[in-house]
């Protein structure tokens, strides 16, 4: 429930409200698209507080750059993709590329929504 | 039909719809009260007659009673017709009051010419449109209350006049179970003490009045606003009110309009105090007492000095909404720049420079790596190119780019958050200061506080958008966007017509700062890389 009202906020500034900002953002993902990607793959709370974080990194004192999620998570993979109903046909649509023991790193698949 | 829209005519859509809703807002919502008030003046005036004639009911004291209060209205006894004459008149400098027959502040102007409204008569904090008036007195007892609505106050002086020193007025009331004496000392400033004493205990109940109805509009607060035990505030909006709110151990009891306050305060000893509503849910704050209490009252504009003078922690009851933590702040610093220049309008450009100054060194490094990405051009032209219509893909190519070369012009999310609380904290501000009424600047612009009546600044500001976004280089990625961005300082120009011109100002100024930057930044690097070549060579 909260996480598609934030998703649709969230889809909603990407919309009509990043004009304001002239497409400033430092990162990639942007700090927007960082967070949907957050509350999409990231337990709520946590998911506002890293990308509170990452708004406040997105200024000129810090490099910018190329900034994935991270998310902790056991090793259950099986939950995550592998186990759709059709498995032959299921699409990707995040790459969890493992950082370390239980992280990995969030990277969405290239393709047009 | 949407779907066989094409973006532009959908995007023609939205600004065509959204303008249409602030127009209608505009047309619909806003309130017109100086129309309201002419064509019920009659109406309007005999109800108020009916209305103090009533005994008015005091406030529910136990949350059990709450719903009977209304039926109580109805205890209407034939009253000393004498009730709304005027037993006492107050004269000082600043202000004129008059006490009624009721031993309520029947009126209380204002005389100050900075206020004077546009007929030229001065503000009257007492608004005849609503019943309950300063320092009014309800008991809990029913028949006790319907009595003392009768029943007039004796006065020891018919006119007071305050010059040098405050002046004591005394007014007595005798009723069958207990005599009320109210002892007000009038001050200078607009604050007053009063003591009031009942020779047998009673519950009841004693009250700023209702709002001061001079200045209202949607935009700004009006209704009750409370500093509870723990310091904190709490407002009650007009039409918010439930009736049955009730705050222990408050230190200040107000009632606002946008401009105006009358409230109670006692830091020291702390009140009780007891909500009611009127029948359009405004919030009607009373303070209980069963004998004794004494507490200090001021009546007046909301003016920051003079409240400061008074307590400063009288302040607290100018409020800026939500955003008052910050506007706070920027009104002391916007009315300590113009201690310096004498004028707003030239403060608000000076503090806009001010903070430009501070966020140079920020704008500064990206305009840095803006220049260098100048020589890159041509990579990024190849991989506009290459990615085109795939927005992720194309991002974080660039992104892979600018870390290669050690450079990234944009400016971030951050800073441009950050604008947007100051910049409501600056349109509270010039809203809700008295300070900034009829704040002038240079030609037509007699008040800054409302809007451009010739429109000038909002052009002026669209103007300027334009420009800076003509010289701001960015990477669209998504031709939707560009598009958007390119009508955004019409949208704006539009925008900021009904918002204050001092405003429009600040917006306007910041746009030329940032322009004027840009050209600055730019001459230095032609000249750097000019003298590089000229060594080179």
């Amino acid at each position: 429930m909260l996480k598609q009202v934030a998703l649709s906020f969230l889809n909603f500034y990407q919309k009509f409200l990043t004009v304001l900002g002239f497409g400033s953002c430092r990162f990639y993902p942007t700090c927007s698209e960082y967070a949907k990607w957050q509350v999409e793959k990231n337990n709520f709370f946590k998911a506002i507080w890293f990308t509170a974080l990452r708004i406040l990194r997105c200024n000129q004192l810090f490099d910018g750059g190329i900034d994935y999620p991270v998310i902790k998570m056991k090793r259950n993979l099986c939950k995550i993709a592998l186990c759709n109903e059709n498995k032959n046909s299921f699409i990707v649509k995040f790459w969890l590329v493992p950082k370390n023991r239980d992280y990995y790193y969030v990277i969405k698949s290239f393709q047009k929504d | 039909m949407l779907d066989n829209m094409t973006q532009q005519q959908r995007m023609v859509l939205a600004l065509v719809l959204s303008f249409i809703f602030f127009i209608a807002y505009d047309f619909f919502l806003k309130p017109q009260p100086q129309a309201i008030i002419d064509q019920n003046k009659s109406v309007q005036t005999s109800q108020v007659v009916q209305h103090n004639n009533k005994a008015a009911p005091a406030p529910a004291m136990s949350t059990a009673a709450p719903v009977e209060q209304k039926q109580q209205t109805t205890v209407a006894p034939t009253i000393v017709s004498s009730n709304s004459q005027i037993i006492t008149t107050v004269n000082a400098k600043d202000f004129r009051l008059s006490i009624d027959a009721l031993g309520r502040i029947s009126s209380y102007e204002v005389m100050n010419e900075k206020f004077k409204s546009e007929d030229g008569s001065y503000p009257n904090l007492v608004s005849p449109l609503f019943a309950l008036k300063p320092l009014e007195v309800r008991f809990k007892d029913v028949t006790l209350n319907g009595e003392a609505f009768q029943k007039a106050y004796t006065t020891d002086s018919v006119e007071v006049t305050l010059d040098g020193g405050p002046q004591t007025v005394i007014l007595k009331q005798a009723l069958s179970t207990t005599e009320v004496t109210k002892k007000i000392t009038f001050y200078e400033n607009g604050t007053y003490d009063i003591d009031l004493s009942l020779t047998t205990p009673q519950d009841y109940f004693v009250s700023p009045g209702a709002r001061p109805d001079i200045e209202a509009d949607m935009y700004t607060f009006k209704g009750a606003l409370i500093q509870k035990a723990d310091g904190t505030i709490e407002t009650i909006e007009d039409g918010d009110a439930e009736g049955n709110e009730v705050f222990m151990g408050a230190s200040i009891l107000s009632a606002n309009d946008k401009y105006y306050t009358t409230a109670l305060y006692d830091f020291e000893d702390r009140f009780n105090i007891f909500v009611s509503k009127d029948h359009e849910d405004r919030a009607l704050g009373f303070i209980k007492g069963t004998q004794n209490i004494s507490i200090h009252g001021y009546m007046g504009a909301k003016e920051y000095d003079k409240l400061n003078t008074i307590d400063e922690r009288l302040t607290n009851i100018i409020e800026y909404g939500f955003f008052t933590f910050l506007a706070k702040p920027v009104f002391l610093f916007l009315k300590y720049i113009y201690s310096i220049l004498g004028n707003w309008g030239w403060s608000i450009v000076a503090i806009t420079l001010i903070i430009r100054f501070v966020l140079y060194p920020l704008t500064y490094k990206g305009m840095v790596s803006m220049n260098k990405l100048k020589e890159l051009a041509p990579k990024i032209k190849e991989i506009q190119k290459q990615y085109k219509g795939e927005p992720q893909k194309m991002n974080a190519k660039m992104m892979e780019l600018y870390k290669k070369h050690n450079a990234n012009p944009m400016g971030g999310c951050l800073p441009m958050l950050m604008q947007i609380p100051v910049f409501f904290a600056i349109y509270r501000v010039l809203l809700n200061s008295i300070e900034l009424k009829h704040a002038e600047w240079i030609l037509w612009y007699d008040d800054l506080s409302v809007m451009d009546p010739y429109y000038v600044l909002p052009i002026l500001m669209g103007a300027s958008m334009f420009w800076q976004q003509k010289i701001t280089p960015t990477n669209f990625t998504d031709p939707m966007q560009e598009k958007i961005m390119k009508f955004l300082p019409v949208i704006f120009t539009f925008f900021f017509m009904t918002f204050p011109a001092g405003l429009t100002l600040y917006w306007f100024v910041n746009n030329l700062f940032s322009v004027a930057q840009q050209y600055y930044v730019n001459a230095i690097f032609d000249k750097a890389r000019a003298a590089k070549e000229q060594a080179a060579s």
